[in-house]
């Protein structure tokens, strides 16, 4: 959308070019920075995991909420769905006992009921997606705090022995810190990465990817040449919310408890880890690689920002101002306008 | 298809109307032989687990009263504006006493003002408003309850020894006060320093990425001090996963009696110690029914707390679970 205006020359290009790179110019910025200031603090495996696990549960959501921005949409919901899937994980740990791969796909189904939701209103009743997912945010929250009564529901649960349960044990490997597969792999960024790989690949080498690209692109064009706009709009809001419900139990591991208000405004970074990928939020422009990129310059930016010691208001307002420069690179008709360039 | 529409529309108008209806008829307004008193509670925001705590208590020692019913408790979410308005609804249903958990001091002041005005009596919870129009206050002393937590890092420590802090909003009036008592207290010995802290925002989601980057900064850490137990035991899940954790002493404040609370907590020696942060809720269910049996009942309420150590823990839990059994 933004590509195919007349090209004026050099600059124009040059910045292109930079908008299509950003990404991975600021990851290496950002890497730069964290090696140039704390070397071997910053790049060692232990931090480098650590900084990526704490935000694994987000960055999840963000491959969700690029689906839906890649249609053209947006969904504001996920953080709450992410919130009452790790809610149902502990539930179903500490008052059924259920095991750790029950629990799993249980989560899933919740999320994806409440993401299918999410697309039959903004399909079958037009509602905007902002405002649908805006609703679902509320209502999946206040269901949340319904069923757990407002009180934090711990995943430690312990025995008549007083040794947690085997299934406690085994919920742990989900992302409690200090708990890997094998002794060595720490499972949300495992789960991250393979989330990744099976997006990216799904939007790739799929017709169902192509469609998704084509009624972000251009929805009527789309119809017309014969996609199904309705049934791919409602499988994105589904497939973001399964994702969120396969991110609740991760979050619930990390923390080794569900709180109320756990994913509390996660959508904002899921959606800030997709923009600063490049994806626009006109539809039909986006990369679940980029996404990942940008939510690895999101989490390394924390990480590097902490170890420097540098304050939490300085580090809301760093961050507000990469989500701006990203926008703005992927804009070089912006650019344009200012050299007086003629726009109808 | 319009019909049936507005045929449904009118039945739902109906069953609205049936549903408030009957709440004041058989309460206050019935008066006659047997009095009941209606009690409205305003809450800040339910979802925080020590007000959801503060919730379970209050209507369980409001039962006690048999000619006191408590209305469902209102919660204003976080947000002022709603609460206002939740007051004024009150307010106008002409309750029989009012208990507000003010959100923030100068928007509530005026409907605080408003009941007053109104001649319905007051009883501030937790938080304060900037008037003394009200009957009663009953609260918690952060400041004290953060000296003590100082204190206790004074015996933890004896030869002195580096904390970290992990701090609740920034703007909370708690949080400020949790680190002034705090720091009164620990200047005591000057070999005791804070050598780090930062806002975990009261989450423990938010404390462990933090403490991992304190861990890897400082290896000479000695105790965190959490302005409350979640925060002290997201730094704690991070500390075990470094395999320091044994090294380390953990201080929380809360002291809740819910299975993954405070006490809990000491009692599995995950933290050293965690100071009870009153709810008031006792308090306020007595002060209610004095002031409505026309009783004295003092203006300021303030709050001591409890220290919660391993010899206590277990009685304390049983003391203040109010999981809706009983």
């Amino acid at each position: 959308m933004t590509l195919d205006t007349a090209p004026p020359g050099g600059l124009r290009r040059t910045l292109s070019a930079l908008g299509a790179a950003q990404a991975y110019i600021g990851l290496v910025l950002v890497l730069a920075v964290g090696i140039a200031t704390k070397g071997e603090m910053f790049l060692n495996e232990t931090n480098l995991t650590n900084a990526i696990g704490a935000f694994a549960s987000r960055g999840i959501l963000a491959v969700g909420v690029t689906l839906v921005i890649l249609t053209g949409g947006i969904d504001l919901s996920v953080g709450s769905l992410l919130g009452i899937a790790s809610m149902t994980a502990a539930m179903m740990l500490s008052k059924h006992s259920l095991e750790p791969w029950q629990i799993v796909p249980i989560c899933m189904v919740v999320g994806a009921f409440f993401g299918f939701l999410n697309g039959a209103g903004t399909t079958w009743l037009r509602i905007q997606s902002f405002v649908m997912t805006l609703a679902m945010l509320s209502v999946v929250r206040g269901l949340d705090r319904q069923v757990s009564d407002n009180v934090s529901v711990g995943t430690q649960i312990t025995g008549p022995d007083g040794q947690l349960t085997p299934q406690a044990e085994a919920f742990q490997l989900f992302g409690t810190p200090g708990h890997n597969l094998f002794g060595r792999v720490y499972y949300p960024v495992l789960a991250f990465i393979v989330v990744c790989v099976v997006f990216h690949l799904i939007l790739t080498k799929t017709r169902f990817g192509r469609h998704v690209y084509a009624v972000g692109g251009n929805p009527t064009a789309a119809r017309l040449s014969g996609v199904n706009v309705t049934a791919v709009t409602i499988a994105v809001f589904t497939l973001s919310g399964l994702l969120a419900g396969f991110a609740g139990p991760i979050d619930a591991a990390y923390s080794a408890s569900a709180d109320p208000q756990a994913g509390q405004s996660y959508e904002l970074d899921a959606i800030a880890a997709a923009v600063i990928g490049g994806a626009s939020l006109a539809g039909g422009k986006g990369t679940i690689a980029g996404t990942f990129v940008g939510a690895l310059i999101l989490t390394l930016l924390d990480n590097v920002l902490g170890l420097n010691a540098v304050s939490d208001n300085w580090q809301l307002v760093i961050k507000g101002l990469i989500v701006v420069v990203a926008v703005v690179l992927q804009r070089p008709d912006l650019f344009t306008f200012f050299r007086g360039g003629s726009r109808s | 298809m319009k019909k049936t529409i507005a045929l449904a529309l009118c039945a739902l108008l109906a069953a609205a109307c049936a549903s408030k209806a009957p709440a004041p008829a058989t309460s206050a307004e019935s008066g006659g032989e047997k009095k009941t008193f209606v009690v409205g509670y305003s809450q800040s925001n339910n979802a925080e687990p020590y007000r959801a705590q503060l919730n379970l208590q209050l209507q369980h020692f409001m039962k006690q009263y048999q000619d006191i019913e408590l209305l469902p408790i209102a919660d204003a979410r976080q947000s002022s504006a709603t609460q206002v308005s939740q007051v004024q609804n009150f307010i106008t249903q002409k309750v029989d006493a009012l208990i507000v958990s003010p959100t923030e001091p100068a928007p509530l002041t005026a409907a605080v003002q408003q009941a007053c005005d109104a001649k319905i009596p007051v009883i501030i919870l937790d938080r304060t408003v900037n008037t003394d129009c009200y009957t009663a206050f009953i609260g918690g002393d952060n400041v004290l309850i953060g000296r003590k937590a100082g204190e206790e890092a004074v015996k933890l420590l004896p030869d002195g020894g580096n904390i970290v802090e992990l701090r609740g909003i920034l703007s909370n009036q708690p949080q400020i006060d949790r680190d002034k008592g705090f720091r009164e207290a620990i200047a005591a010995n000057p070999k005791i320093k804070i050598i780090a802290d930062r806002e975990a925002k009261w989450l423990k989601e938010q404390a462990t990425p933090i403490m991992q980057q304190w861990l890897a900064q400082h290896p000479d850490i000695d105790l965190v001090y959490g302005h409350n137990d979640p925060m002290a035991l997201g730094a704690y899940l991070a500390a075990k996963a470094a395999g320091k954790a044994e090294q380390i002493r953990f201080l929380g404040i809360d002291g809740l009696a819910i299975p993954d609370g405070g006490i809990r907590a000491v009692q599995l020696g995950q933290l050293s110690a965690t100071f009870i942060y009153p709810t008031g809720a006792k308090e306020a269910a007595e002060t209610v029914n004095k002031i409505l049996h026309g009783q004295q009942v003092e203006k300021e309420q303030v709050l001591g707390t409890t220290q919660v150590t391993k010899d206590n823990a277990a009685d304390l839990y049983k003391q203040f679970d109010l999981s809706g059994q009983n």
